[in-house]
């Protein structure tokens, strides 16, 4: 047939891929998605998409897709189809088991940024009032969290402070550690659009990314640093800026506290962090570090963009104040084209931020031990909350290994895949008594699970995002979920089976509810959405009836801003003799996250594997040549891939993906993470790569191992 | 790694102790710069608002029966802030105060 | 800049990208309008609920002018402007509707039809499937002479074709990745009636520097690049066996 097939209806919705939140037109014929179709009004796409949100969608009815409720009685056993009724009856009677012979605190949920801000309240909700305990978590714990913590330190809110669009009248982008032109491809094309229209582009990265080089965008300076020394090479820059007095003194007299400025600049311009002493020891020359200070200093109009480059690290949340301390330091806050952003990986991670799936913290990032906070949730919620916090996910694994946490609720993640330290995770799963999976797919994850609830993908269900500019969208239904239950109706079900009566008819009684006991959401409805299109938080009745699009424009969240000291402290992961390489980890365009969705859509054609990025002289002084497989081993693990010469990562550095299961990627990497959030170390790992004698036979082993 | 650790009191503790003795000092290496006083009210806000409070009391156990051994000395003087009376006060994000 | 980005509306194609300079007046076949200064006499057109046929221009990329279907006449000039290029003024009278445009742009779609798959022109619902019913041209007087209609499709990647036969060399596709996505990794290769969309060095679209973002195949106003979701058991082209 030569005429394409006209489709018989549309539907606007968000994509569920990355933080960027696309609008697309979800475009159907006789039910089924057949096209999705770039949305012109989107604000933060404005009519563009990537090879993700626009083609790969075809995960979503896969033959993969688990459609009916499964249990056993243990992960050696087959599973067991089951109805509705009795899966829910079961988990929740296994979670009152478990927390009757070992305690009140001896299970746990995690929720998912793949689902809707009203499921991930709904998550927390259901932890708080279902397990009654803290011991909620969410994924930005292995990615965002130390954006929260350092953010929230320094400015006050844990968020981006613009909005996309902001960047098109930005005169100097400072990217740290976030290669946007292929993990966040779209708002990647504006940054590009902007630099080609002249702006100063300043790359801090370890690897000469494609953000860093591609057709007609340059960076003017790259310092490619050794993985791990972002907190001394921020603050060599810090150091510049300081020492020769490029701060912008009456915005720090008027907008923070003169004393910690003064504090911080005592820190930063001491002899320790001058680029003469910072440049050999992070691989870079001096010169261009203080280029970038004087660059960025001078904007006059300056905005740093980062991403997990920044964060994944032992000094995580350190490095977020150190790009906090630079902003505040110059002035680039509160007006277009500045600011301080990070680039969220998955579409709703910021939702599962704000949303209170935290085990310290409730919605728009308020303590849990503060009784006023939580005396408003205990009143609207009728029952007493746990005042202490919950262990965090990496916290509930070490206390299952511990003995002493046995059950666990996940929504939508892979943490087996995901997490760092794969044998650390695999034997904390192997010895929990119950693990409640709730996903789309038979995931790592579900080889150690007791009952699997199938859920429903963004395609499938009604609610809201919140993407990485804090715009908060609408996911709407295009067609029915597979498995009969929207996300959110799964967890309502089992908080009912838990002895906690709650009945909603609508995700938007949720997000009301969500309205009416945050601050930040407190103006937030459908019906506002609906109308705008899209609102950003904060959104208040009296002050911000529409939302806000810049943050800190007049004042902060605190009234003034904190300058925070911000030492560096080398991680504990260092290179040897034994391994003398350091291997950082990312994403690449086509693939996302762990890979459950694209690797089932046509987008392996580009990327059918992970492979391992090596320097040429690296390569040649093992005797690698491209395409080897080489094992990769490190103090934790080990596996093996396939190798690829490249010029964009420097000698000393190896890099590789996690998009595939079967390459093992977090089997090496380490358990050291973040000081403020445990946020895992994921950028850096001392290791050793060995070509492997026996190519072939390696190639029939991980042949026969796929197909198993 | 070890297995499953007894805190010194003979009761279990809910994650293994030394892994909150280095959880703990890399809290205090990220206060140290800040002057005495501030420093060890850095280490405790956060732990009295960050972490599950088996694990502070494995942790204060843990000090009661060794001392504090392995522990940055101003890290101790924060966890003993968290067992005196009168110094609790409202959660804070930001600089110690 | 963004607040022009913002302007943009789904339901609507303006033609050339919205601006937000002050405001212009003027009329369009007696209709008066009132555009922010900088914007086409085609996006006045549009607003005014007048619009004027076009191929080459959409309003997510800049002005090109050289598709000859949206010429207009302006009170007081000479000639027939494309009013995609010809930017608004204050008091401009905008004729776009004449027989001598209709016989302008009718003789500009024979052209483009000749070298056009006819079994493809009845029950398309492409822009240019639009034109042809706006235009009411539907066929051609010319003979079978040199053409395109069998250049092979290329079917590299795995979520969109491209069939040359179906191409009018309008750019849009070349525009769109370069400024929609920014990889410039399509080009017009050749010159005169040789010229044809190329991605890189003449590779097919997986192996050339193609991201795949898709902005081509939504800019292509003739489904000549087109998604393969939308074809049942592969696409075949009309006279093929």
């Amino acid at each position: 047939m030569p005429i394409p097939r006209k489709p018989e209806r549309s539907v606007v919705t968000t994509c569920a891929y990355c933080g960027v939140g696309c609008g697309f037109r979800a475009e159907t014929i006789g039910g089924r998605v057949v096209r999705m179709v770039p949305w012109k009004e989107g604000k933060a796409n404005h009519g563009h998409g990537c090879v993700k949100g626009r083609f790969a969608f075809d995960y979503y009815d896969h033959p993969d897709r688990v459609k009916v409720p499964m249990i056993r009685g243990s992960i050696e056993e087959p599973w067991r189809e089951v109805g509705w009724d009795e899966a829910i009856a079961h988990a929740a009677t296994e979670l009152k088991r478990i927390q009757g012979t070992y305690g009140r605190g001896s299970v746990g949920a995690v929720s998912s940024s793949r689902c809707t801000n009203e499921e991930i309240f709904l998550m927390q909700k259901f932890a708080r009032v279902g397990l009654r305990n803290n011991n909620i978590d969410n994924c930005s714990r292995i990615c965002h969290s130390p954006t929260q913590f350092g953010l929230q330190a320094t400015l006050g809110a844990g968020a981006a402070s613009q909005h996309f669009d902001s960047i098109l009248q930005a005169d100097v982008i400072l990217v740290v550690g976030a290669n946007p032109t292929e993990g966040h491809p779209v708002f990647g094309s504006m940054l590009k659009r902007r630099v080609r229209e002249g702006a100063k582009l300043l790359v801090i990265d370890p690897r000469r990314t494609e953000t860093v080089e591609s057709a007609h965008c340059l960076a003017d300076v790259h310092l490619a640093l050794r993985p791990g020394t972002n907190v001394l090479v921020l603050d060599s820059l810090a150091h510049v800026i300081v020492t020769e007095r490029l701060h912008d003194e009456s915005f720090i007299r008027e907008r923070c506290h003169w004393n910690e400025f003064e504090q911080w600049a005592a820190l930063v311009g001491h002899a320790r962090y001058s680029p003469d002493v910072v440049g050999p020891e992070a691989g870079l020359d001096p010169e261009h570090i203080r280029r970038a200070a004087r660059l960025y200093a001078a904007g006059p109009r300056s905005t740093i963009y980062y991403g997990l480059g920044v964060t994944e690290h032992s000094q995580g949340s350190t490095g977020v104040m150190c790009l906090g301390n630079l902003a505040l330091a110059c002035g680039h806050l509160g007006r277009e084209g500045v600011g301080v952003n990070p680039l969220r990986g998955q579409g709703n991670v910021q939702g599962g931020s704000c949303l209170g799936s935290w085990p310290h913290m409730l919605t728009g990032y308020r303590f849990v031990t503060d009784d006023a906070v939580r005396g408003s949730f205990e009143r609207d919620w009728g029952i007493e909350l746990d005042p202490e916090p919950g262990l965090r996910l990496p916290n509930m694994f070490d206390a299952a290994l511990a003995g002493t946490f046995k059950a666990m609720y996940i929504q939508g993640e892979d943490p087996v895949q995901s997490d760092p330290n794969q044998n650390h995770v695999v034997a904390a799963m192997r010895s929990m008594e119950c693990v409640i999976l709730q996903d789309l797919f038979l995931t790592e994850t579900a080889k150690f699970a007791h009952v699997f609830l199938p859920g429903s993908s963004a395609l499938e269900k009604n609610g809201t995002f919140t993407n990485a500019e804090r715009r908060v969208s609408m996911v709407r239904k295009v067609c029915e979920p597979l498995a009969g239950l929207e996300d959110w109706q799964i967890t309502v079900r089992l908080m009912n089976a838990m002895g906690y009566p709650v009945h909603y008819d609508h995700p938007s009684q949720i997000l009301d509810e969500i309205a009416r006991l945050s601050p930040a959401y407190e103006g937030m409805s459908f019906e506002l959405i609906e109308r705008n299109g899209s609102v950003q938080w904060p959104c208040n009745r009296k002050d911000a009836p529409d939302g806000t699009e810049v943050l800190h424009t007049r004042s902060f969240p605190r009234g003034r801003a904190n300058f925070m000291l911000t030492a560096y402290v080398p991680t504990q992961e260092r290179t040897s003799d034994r391994y003398p390489l350091l291997l950082t980890t990312g994403r690449i365009l086509s693939q996302y996250n762990v890979g459950t969705q694209t690797r089932r859509t046509g987008n392996l054609a580009w990327y059918a594997e992970d492979v391992l990025d090596i320097h040429e002289a690296d390569a040649r002084q093992r005797g690698i040549v491209d395409g080897d497989w080489v094992s990769i081993a490190s103090r934790y693990g080990s596996t093996r891939l396939r190798a690829r010469i490249s010029e964009r990562v420097s000698q000393g550095t190896v890099y590789t993906t996690f998009h595939f299961a079967q390459s093992k990627a977090n089997a090496i990497t380490s358990d050291l993470s973040d000081w403020a959030t445990n946020c895992p170390e994921y950028k850096v790992t001392a290791v050793e790569v060995v070509r492997m004698q026996a190519r072939q036979a390696a190639d029939r082993a991980v042949a026969a191992e796929v197909s198993a | 790694m070890s297995g499953p650790a007894k805190a010194p009191g003979g009761e279990q503790a809910v994650i293994d102790v030394e892994r909150l003795v280095a959880m703990a000092n890399q809290i205090g290496d990220f206060f140290a710069p800040y002057p005495r006083g501030q420093r060890e009210e850095g280490v405790r806000n956060h732990l009295r608002n960050y972490w599950d409070p088996r694990m502070r009391e494995a942790l204060l156990a843990y000090v009661a029966a060794s001392g504090g051994t392995g522990l940055h000395a101003h890290v101790l003087d924060g966890l003993r802030l968290l067992a005196t009376p009168g110094v609790e006060r409202k959660a804070y994000a930001g600089p110690p105060q | 800049m963004w607040s022009e980005l913002r302007a943009l509306r789904d339901e609507i194609d303006y033609g050339t990208p919205p601006r937000d300079g002050a405001p212009v007046t003027l009329t369009i076949d007696g209709v008066a309008v009132t555009v922010p200064a900088g914007s086409s006499v085609m996006l006045a057109a549009a607003e005014a609920r007048r619009a004027v046929p076009k191929l080459c221009a959409t309003d997510m990329l800049e002005a090109f002018g050289s598709c000859r279907v949206c010429l207009v006449e302006i009170e007081g000039r000479r000639g027939y402007p494309a009013s995609c290029t010809t930017p608004v003024e204050p008091g401009m009278a905008v004729r776009t509707r004449s027989d001598r445009l209709q016989a302008l742009r009718a003789g500009v779609m024979e052209l483009y039809l000749s070298d056009f798959p006819a079994a493809d022109i009845p029950g398309g619902w492409s822009e240019l499937h639009e034109v042809i019913q706006a235009t009411g041209v539907a066929q051609h007087p010319y003979g079978r002479g040199e053409n395109h209609l069998d250049a092979p499709v290329d079917e590299s990647n795995p979520y969109f074709l491209f069939d040359p036969a179906k191409c009018i060399v309008c750019s849009r596709c070349v525009r769109a990745c370069e400024e929609v996505q920014g990889t410039f990794a399509l080009t017009i290769e050749g010159r005169g009636f040789a010229s044809k969309v190329a991605a890189s060095q003449g590779q097919p679209f997986l192996d050339s520097e193609c991201v795949s973002c898709g902005a081509c195949v939504q800019a292509c106003p003739t489904q000549s690049l087109v998604e393969k979701s939308l074809f049942v058991g592969g696409y075949r082209r009309a006279d093929s066996p």
